[in-house]
C-alpha cells in the first residue's frame, strides 16, 4: 500500500536529468492531477549550439555588470561539529550585481527535522535542490521504515548536481545533521565535490569567518561559546565582506534534531561587540 | 596543486598522496583521503578536477568490487589497470569526461609488485616509479638520480622521505601532510615515514 | 575562378554568418507590493518601453489569478505573458482536480518550481505575487529569475526599484527608525492601515515616475481583502 504510494512520487530513472524536448506544461495536464507536471526533472535548453554558452552570456554567473537577468548571490555561511553538536550559521543577504536584492535571506534551509542544509552561490540552485532532497529523504524514511544518514543524504545530493556538472548551476552548501553515528558534516557544492569534515565556511565572506572561527574554536566548548563564536565569526566576515550582511542566524543540532537559536541584525552585534572590547 | 607519487620496490609498491582538498585559495581540509582500494591487492589514487575524481575512483572501485563477487576471482593489478583505462577512454568520447590523473598500484601473487601511470586523456604506461602534478617537476628526477630497482622498504622509505623534504624546500604549495600507502603480499596498509 | 563565382560557400562576400541567438529585451515598468494585516496591495505602472522609444501607454502586467491571489510581472514583456498563462493553467488544472481553488502560497511554490524549469534558459521575468494566505493574512512573494522566493512585507521590482526599495524599507519595514517596531521576518506584514498604505504606495510611484524614464503614464493598483480584488487606474505623469 504505502509502496504505491510511494512509487507513484518516484522519478523513475529514465526521465532523469536534461534533454527533454517536450515543454513541462505540455505533459501532464491531460491526465489529471497538474502536480504531474513537476514530478519529472527535465529542464528546458535553449535550441543553440552550446546551451552552456548561451546561459553563460544572460545570466551573471561571477557578476559581470551587463548581464540582463542577475541571480541572487554572495554569502558568508560557517557550520562546524563540537563535543556536544553542530552549530550552523549564516548571514542573510542577497545581492544581484552591486544591488542588495534581500537583507532577510533564510540561508538555512530545513530539509527535514534532523537535517539541515547551508545557502550559498545561487539561491534558486541551494533552495531548489535541497527542497529536492528533502523529498527524496522523505522518500528514502518511507521504503526502509529508518531515517537517512547525513552520509546517505549529503551523496544524494552531491550525485544530483554533479550530473549537472559543466551546466553552470551554482551551489556550496553544508549538510549537517545527527544520525546514528551521532553529529555529522559534509561539504557539497556544484563540481560534485563532498567532503566530510568538522568545520567549513563558504561564500565570499568564508576567508574572513575561517580566521575567527579557526583562531577561536576548540572540540570541548560549551554550548554556549560554541553558539556565541559561531555568531561572532558571521559577524567578522559581514563587516569585512560587501557581499555579506544584515542579521546573524544560528541554528544548533544535537541528538534531538535542529533548534533555531537566534537571529541578529548585524548592527546590533556590531554596537554589542564594540561596547564589550571598551569595557575595562 | 595535487601530489601523487608512486614507486615499485622489491615485493611491493609504496604510494604518496597529499591530503588536502583545497577550493580556490581556502584549504577546506586536511586530512582528505585521495586514494580507494580497488581490490585486496590493488589501489588507485587520483589528482585532477573536484568531484570527477571521486566520482570516477568509486564507479571504478565499485564495479571492480563486483566483478570479484561475480566471478569468484580478483582482477589483476594489469587487467583492473586497462579496465580502467577503457573506462577513461570511453568517457572521454562521451559529453561527460572525467578530468582525473591516476596510479594504480598492485600486487599480484604470480607477477609481483606493478605500477601503472594513467593521466586523463587515459595514456596508460606501466613504470618503476611515477608522479602526477606539480610535485612530479621535482620528484622524477630524484627518482631518476636514487632509484634501484628492487630497493627494500626502507630503502624506498628514505628516498620517498628525500622527496618530500624537497618539496617543503622548493615547492610554493604548503602540503604540510602526505598519506603513504603500500601496497604488498599482504594487501594495502597505510604506514608512517 | 568558376567554383568561386557559383559556389556561394566559397564566395567572400556571402560566408555563412550565424546570428546570434538573443531572445530577451527589457521593457521597462515597476512593480510593488505590500501585505498588510488583512490585506494586500499589488501596484505597477503601464508604460512599456524598447530603449529610448514607449511602444505603448496602457500594457498592463498585474493580472488578478484568484480572488485572493494577484501576479505582477516585470522584465521581458513574452515571457512574463508565459508565466502569467502557465500559471493560470495549471491554477484551472488544479480546480478542476481538486475542486478548490489554489491557495497563494501553494502557487508561490508553483511558480517558483515553474521557474526554476527554465533554470537553463530562464524567463526574463521578475515576479511579485501577492494576495492572502490561508489565514487571511496579506502576503507578498518576490522571485529572481530562476525561482529563489521568499515571504517579505514589501517588494519593489522593475526599472525603479532602486529608488523605491529603499523608501518602503524605511516607511513599511520601519528599518533604521528609532522608537518604531521593526517589522521582521517572523510576521512579515506592515503595521499599517490600507489607507496609509496606499498613500505610500502612490507617492512611491509619483516619485518613481519623475526620475526614471521606464515609469510613468498610468498606476494600477490591485486591494485585495477579503471581499476580493479590487482595482484601481490612477494616471501618471506621461512626459
Amino acid at each position: 500500500m504505502i509502496s504505491d504510494i510511494v512509487a507513484q512520487y518516484t522519478t523513475p530513472e529514465a526521465s532523469l536529468g536534461f534533454g527533454s524536448e517536450a515543454l513541462p506544461s505540455q505533459r501532464g495536464f491531460l491526465s489529471g492531477d497538474v502536480a504531474h507536471q513537476f514530478n519529472s526533472l527535465a529542464f528546458d535548453l535553449p535550441r543553440t549550439q552550446d546551451p552552456v554558452d548561451f546561459l553563460h552570456t544572460y545570466t551573471d554567473v561571477k557578476s559581470a555588470e551587463d548581464n540582463l537577468i542577475k541571480l541572487a548571490h554572495g554569502t558568508t555561511t560557517l557550520a562546524f561539529k563540537y563535543a556536544s553538536g553542530v552549530v550552523v550559521a549564516t548571514d542573510s543577504r542577497a545581492t544581484q550585481g552591486s544591488v542588495i536584492s534581500s537583507q532577510s535571506v533564510k540561508k538555512v534551509i530545513e530539509i527535514n527535522p534532523y537535517l539541515l542544509g547551508t545557502m550559498a552561490g545561487g539561491a534558486a540552485d541551494c533552495a531548489f535542490w535541497e527542497r529536492e532532497l528533502g523529498r527524496r529523504c522523505r522518500l528514502y524514511e518511507l521504503r526502509n521504515k529508518e531515517r537517512i544518514s547525513v552520509a546517505a543524504a549529503s551523496k544524494l545530493l552531491a550525485n544530483m548536481v554533479y550530473s549537472y556538472k559543466g551546466m553552470g548551476l551554482s551551489m556550496g552548501t553544508m549538510i549537517s545533521g545527527w544520525d546514528k553515528t551521532g553529529p555529522n558534516l559534509f561539504y557539497v557544492d556544484n563540481d560534485g565535490l563532498r567532503l566530510k569534515g568538522d568545520l567549513f565556511s563558504v561564500g565570499s565572506g568564508a576567508t574572513y569567518a575561517y580566521g575567527v572561527l579557526d583562531s577561536g574554536y576548540n572540540h570541548e566548548l560549551s554550548k554556549a561559546d560554541a553558539i556565541e563564536l559561531g555568531k561572532r565569526s558571521i559577524y567578522h566576515a559581514t563587516h569585512r565582506d560587501a557581499y555579506s550582511g544584515g542579521s546573524v542566524r544560528v541554528f544548533h543540532i544535537n541528538e534531538s534534531g535542529w533548534e533555531f537559536i537566534s537571529l541578529t541584525d548585524v548592527d546590533d552585534l556590531h554596537w554589542e561587540y564594540t561596547d564589550q572590547a571598551r569595557a575595562p | 596543486m595535487e601530489c601523487l607519487l608512486g614507486l615499485v620496490g622489491k615485493d611491493f609498491v609504496i604510494t604518496v598522496t597529499d591530503t588536502s582538498a583545497i577550493r580556490s585559495i581556502t584549504v577546506l581540509k586536511h586530512n582528505e583521503d585521495k586514494t580507494r582500494v580497488l581490490s585486496p591487492h590493488t589501489l588507485i589514487s587520483f589528482s585532477g578536477e573536484a568531484g570527477d575524481t571521486i566520482n570516477f575512483s568509486e564507479y571504478l572501485q565499485k564495479n571492480i568490487q563486483l566483478y570479484g563477487i561475480r566471478n569468484n576471482i580478483e582482477l589483476t593489478p594489469a587487467a583492473a589497470a586497462h579496465f580502467v583505462r577503457r573506462e577513461l577512454a570511453e568517457a572521454l568520447r562521451s559529453r561527460n569526461a572525467y578530468q582525473a590523473n591516476l596510479l594504480l598500484s598492485g600486487y599480484d601473487k604470480k607477477k609481483g609488485p606493478s605500477l601503472y601511470w594513467i593521466d586523463h586523456l587515459a595514456a596508460l604506461v606501466q613504470r618503476p616509479f611515477a608522479a602526477h602534478g606539480y610535485c612530479g617537476y621535482y620528484c622524477t628526477s630524484m627518482f631518476d638520480r636514487y632509484y634501484r630497482p628492487n630497493m627494500d622498504l626502507e630503502e624506498a622509505k628514505d628516498l620517498i622521505r628525500k622527496c618530500l623534504q624537497e618539496l617543503h624546500h622548493r615547492f610554493i604549495i604548503n602540503l604540510p601532510r602526505f598519506s603513504v600507502k603500500v601496497v604488498d603480499k599482504d594487501g594495502i596498509r597505510e604506514i608512517e615515514l | 575562378m568558376d567554383m568561386l563565382a557559383t559556389n556561394p560557400a566559397v564566395h567572400p562576400t556571402s560566408t555563412a554568418k550565424q546570428a546570434a541567438f538573443s531572445p530577451y529585451a527589457d521593457h521597462g515598468g515597476t512593480n510593488l507590493a505590500i501585505a498588510g494585516a488583512d490585506y494586500c496591495i499589488l501596484a505597477s505602472d503601464t508604460r512599456q518601453s524598447s530603449g529610448y522609444n514607449i511602444n505603448t501607454r496602457f500594457a498592463p502586467k498585474t493580472f488578478k489569478l484568484s480572488d485572493k491571489s494577484v501576479l505582477a510581472t516585470a522584465g521581458c514583456q513574452p515571457d512574463c505573458n508565459m508565466v502569467v498563462t502557465r500559471v493560470k493553467h495549471s491554477m484551472k488544472g488544479y480546480k478542476y482536480t481538486h475542486n478548490k481553488e489554489m491557495s497563494t502560497p501553494a502557487i508561490a511554490q508553483m511558480l517558483s518550481i515553474m521557474l526554476y524549469q527554465k533554470r537553463f534558459f530562464p524567463y526574463y521575468d521578475f515576479n511579485i505575487l501577492g494576495g492572502l494566505d490561508e489565514e487571511g493574512k496579506g502576503c507578498v512573494f518576490c522571485y529572481d529569475a530562476v525561482g529563489s522566493y521568499e515571504r517579505v512585507p514589501c517588494n519593489a521590482y522593475g526599472s525603479a526599484s532602486a529608488l523605491i526599495q529603499p523608501f518602503l524599507d524605511n516607511q513599511v519595514r520601519n528599518k533604521n527608525q528609532q522608537g518604531k517596531e521593526k517589522v521582521t521576518e517572523f510576521d512579515p506584514v506592515a503595521r499599517l492601515s490600507i489607507d496609509e498604505a496606499m498613500r505610500i504606495v502612490k507617492d512611491a510611484f509619483t516619485s518613481a515616475t519623475e526620475r526614471d524614464i521606464y515609469t510613468g503614464d498610468f498606476l494600477q493598483i490591485f486591494i485585495v481583502t477579503s471581499a476580493g480584488v479590487e482595482e484601481q487606474l490612477h494616471p501618471l505623469k506621461r512626459d
